[in-house]
């Protein structure tokens, strides 16, 4: 459950972002009367692009008709209504216990029998999809993920720029790694640190010792450091995540060769041609509700390549002098025939 | 790093075992996301952060979990002990899948109706019966091993709320408190709470994540923390003001002392959450604030805690839930006052054998931050 920094800015999320936004979804909503988005505080990516509506608790769904103004309809109590009329932008909230049936409801009141877009229609909670039938009975219901992240796939100013504060939030965080602190007292530093610069969200991760084991894990208790160990930070930042990971040694062996291998490797994106040359890679990136869902990578099986001007996190393992070095960074990828760029 | 089974999720698993078998259940399919993870982690004893998981228990103890969030299956690989971990792109159709296999089993869900919706639909060739009462009762009722996580998490939260009167001083922005809160507790290697927070007056009218807001001198500020430790989360709700005071405050806060008390001593086994609730309520009527603990100012009178922070039973007097020895609850009358804004006052418990078990031990006070 979030419980960071969540507020509006109109300077970072001017009512015009929004409005182009909306814009380019309802162009694109091509023989559609209305598109619905669910959002939790685990999915929220699609409702906060669309709204900056950012649930730390609780469920909802956002009905966007194709020619009305859209209506946010939430589980949470009227109680929060201020606080949702604060923190995003949204013409009219709702408040119903069972969102799907007052979305119907609020769809079925234009046209009953209304072709409704349900973005990743096929990962909806079960019991709301049943109350969207139960409510709107002749509502014809079909998938609109590949439309919603077709609109959504390049990063437009306001994202990559709330993308490079949450990546200064979460470099800023690690920076203040003390090598010598306990684990605890690192990630306690790290997400204290990230916090207080106005992160919505913060998970530390850490790789304790990784001539022992490479992989990232929440830190619970108070393991032993090895002599080399990592940290990764996943921030967000008004509705942007981003993941940055970054290896200590204690006895200060160099790890800048890798550092060059991996930004090299990033440049070449959206091909992972050199990243697959590594002895792990992960891409991430948003595209449609999962703030950062995994696109590429080694252990990947299904891979969707970002696309050119979109925001991703690459998470990255290479080997220096037999131990490995874990890395990752937000990147920018490059329009067409241009370089990625790691965002500093 | 392989992690091994705890004791605790062993004794669990065996008790979802037991309970599969007496209902007659081939497997157990139990879905989680971050906000909604206790069904997860009972089956499964990982904590889910990001994306969606599921976990298939079979009769035999045999267990998968299904992740979408890659960063989240390489956790689980480590964190969890003894059970196949998958990262999928499509969790629906991975777990269908798995799912096929068994088509003629008796299969249940936990909690059914957060499945994805394609999993879940009529076209499937398996039938999944809902089996989220079955949870709910593991869940409710909990086991020595958690009890003994639920104490310690109870004086962490304690320990928290100690921490939270230093950060609080006028001129501190609310974020700014929460960030120290969190980074004390991960300095305790407590990797999970759940917080919301209020100030100001009576244009407050409930918690929520922390704002760019100032703390004023005389604000009253409220807070719900919630540690969690093992995975079991338990709450604490207090009430400050930043200063000294005011009668009115002292004076409203009396009958948010008293509400609460009449309501722990209402906790015993055989009462239901609604007489609690009842209890707690005709405090606020005796004193002619019965508007106040309906639902335009107060959402519940208590809940259940354990492995998620707001489990069952709601206490709410519609709620005829009874207590039982084992059940471990937060007792909270938080509403609004009209005279001096939204007041906060909880402490967590444990149902005995004989009555009830205050696991807080911070003093019921409306404590001043005098600078």
């Amino acid at each position: 459950m979030r419980r960071g920094l969540i507020a509006r800015s109109r300077t970072e999320l001017p009512d015009a972002v929004f409005e182009a936004r909306l814009g380019r979804l309802r162009a694109a909503m091509r023989g559609l009367d209305a598109l619905l988005v669910y959002t939790n505080n685990t999915r929220p990516a699609a409702v906060s692009w669309l709204t900056g509506f950012i649930p730390y608790w609780s469920e909802a769904l956002l009905a966007v008709p194709r020619d009305a103004l859209p209506v946010l309809v939430v589980a949470l109590t009227f109680r929060v209504k201020p606080w949702i009329e604060r923190t995003s932008r949204v013409a009219d909230v709702i408040h119903a216990p069972r969102v799907g049936i007052e979305a119907a409801r609020v769809i079925a009141r234009h046209r009953t029998d209304a072709a409704v877009g349900v973005v990743d229609f096929d990962h909806l909670p079960a019991g709301i999809a049943d109350d969207l039938c139960e409510a709107g009975p002749r509502l014809a219901l079909s998938d609109a993920s590949g439309l919603f992240a077709t609109v959504r796939a390049p990063a437009d100013p306001a994202e990559i720029m709330l993308a490079a504060r949450a990546a200064a939030v979460a470099g800023s965080a690690l920076s203040r790694i003390e090598p010598h602190d306990s684990a605890c007292a690192i990630v306690a530093g790290v997400e204290g640190d990230a916090r207080r610069n106005g992160a919505e969200e913060v998970y530390v991760a850490m790789a304790p010792d990784l001539a022992r084991d490479r992989r990232l894990v929440r830190i619970e208790g108070e393991p032993m450091l090895g002599r080399r160990f990592a940290v990764r930070a996943s921030v967000a930042y008004k509705g942007s995540w981003v993941r940055r990971t970054v290896t200590v040694d204690r006895d200060c062996a160099a790890t800048d060769g890798a550092q060059a291998i991996f930004t090299g490797a990033i440049a070449h994106l959206p091909s992972d041609g050199a990243l697959s040359q590594l002895s792990s890679f992960l891409v991430e990136g948003c595209r449609i509700a999962d703030p950062l869902e995994a696109l590429m990578g080694s252990s990947v099986a299904a891979p969707c390549p970002p696309v050119a001007g979109a925001v991703v996190s690459v998470q990255a393992s290479i080997d220096v002098d037999g131990l490995p070095v874990l890395l990752g960074a937000p990147a920018l990828v490059g329009a067409s025939g241009a370089t990625a760029s790691i965002f500093p | 790093m392989v992690a091994k089974a705890t004791p605790l999720a062993i004794a669990r698993r065996q008790r979802l075992l037991t309970a599969m078998a007496a209902a007659g259940i081939d497997e157990i399919v139990a879905y989680g996301n971050g906000w909604q993870s206790d069904y997860l982690r009972y089956v499964s004893d990982f904590g889910i952060l990001e994306g969606h998981g599921i976990a298939v228990i079979a009769a035999d103890g045999t267990t998968e979990l299904f992740l979408d969030n890659a960063t989240d299956t390489e956790r689980a690989e480590v964190e969890t002990a003894g059970i196949a971990v998958t990262l999928c792109g499509d969790i629906a159709r991975a777990v269908e899948a798995r799912l096929d296999r068994v088509a003629n089993h008796r299969l249940a869900a936990a909690p059914r109706r957060f499945l994805p919706a394609w999993l879940a639909a009529a076209e499937r060739t398996f039938v999944i019966e809902d089996g989220t009462a079955l949870l709910d009762r593991l869940l409710m009722h909990k086991l020595p091993a958690e009890i003994d996580a639920i104490r310690r998490a109870a004086k962490i939260a304690d320990d928290a709320y100690g921490e939270f009167i230093k950060a609080v001083m006028p001129g501190r922005r609310q974020y700014e408190i929460v960030a120290d809160l969190e980074a004390y507790l991960r300095r305790r290697g407590c990797p999970d709470n759940f917080m919301i927070i209020g100030s100001g007056g009576k244009d407050v009218f409930g918690m929520t994540p922390p704002s760019e807001r100032r703390i004023a001198s005389g604000d009253l500020v409220t807070t719900e923390l919630t540690p969690a430790v093992d995975g079991y989360y338990v709450q604490i709700c207090r009430t400050l003001v930043a200063g000294k005071a005011t009668a009115a405050q002292t004076s409203a806060f009396a009958i948010y002392r008293e509400a609460l008390e009449v309501g722990i001593a209402a906790v015993k086994p055989g009462a239901t959450a609604a007489d609690v609730a009842r209890a707690e309520n005709d405090v606020f009527r005796k004193f002619g604030l019965a508007d106040y603990v309906t639902s335009k100012y107060t959402r519940v009178r208590g809940h259940g805690i354990g492995l998620f922070c707001d489990s069952k039973p709601h206490i709410l007097e519609d709620v005829d839930t009874p207590l039982e020895p084992g059940m471990a609850l937060i007792i909270h009358p938080n509403t609004y006052h009209p005279e001096v804004g939204y007041l906060v006052l909880g402490d967590a418990v444990l149902v005995t054998e004989t009555g009830v078990e205050v696991l807080c031990g911070t003093p019921r006070e409306l404590f001043e931050v005098l600078t």
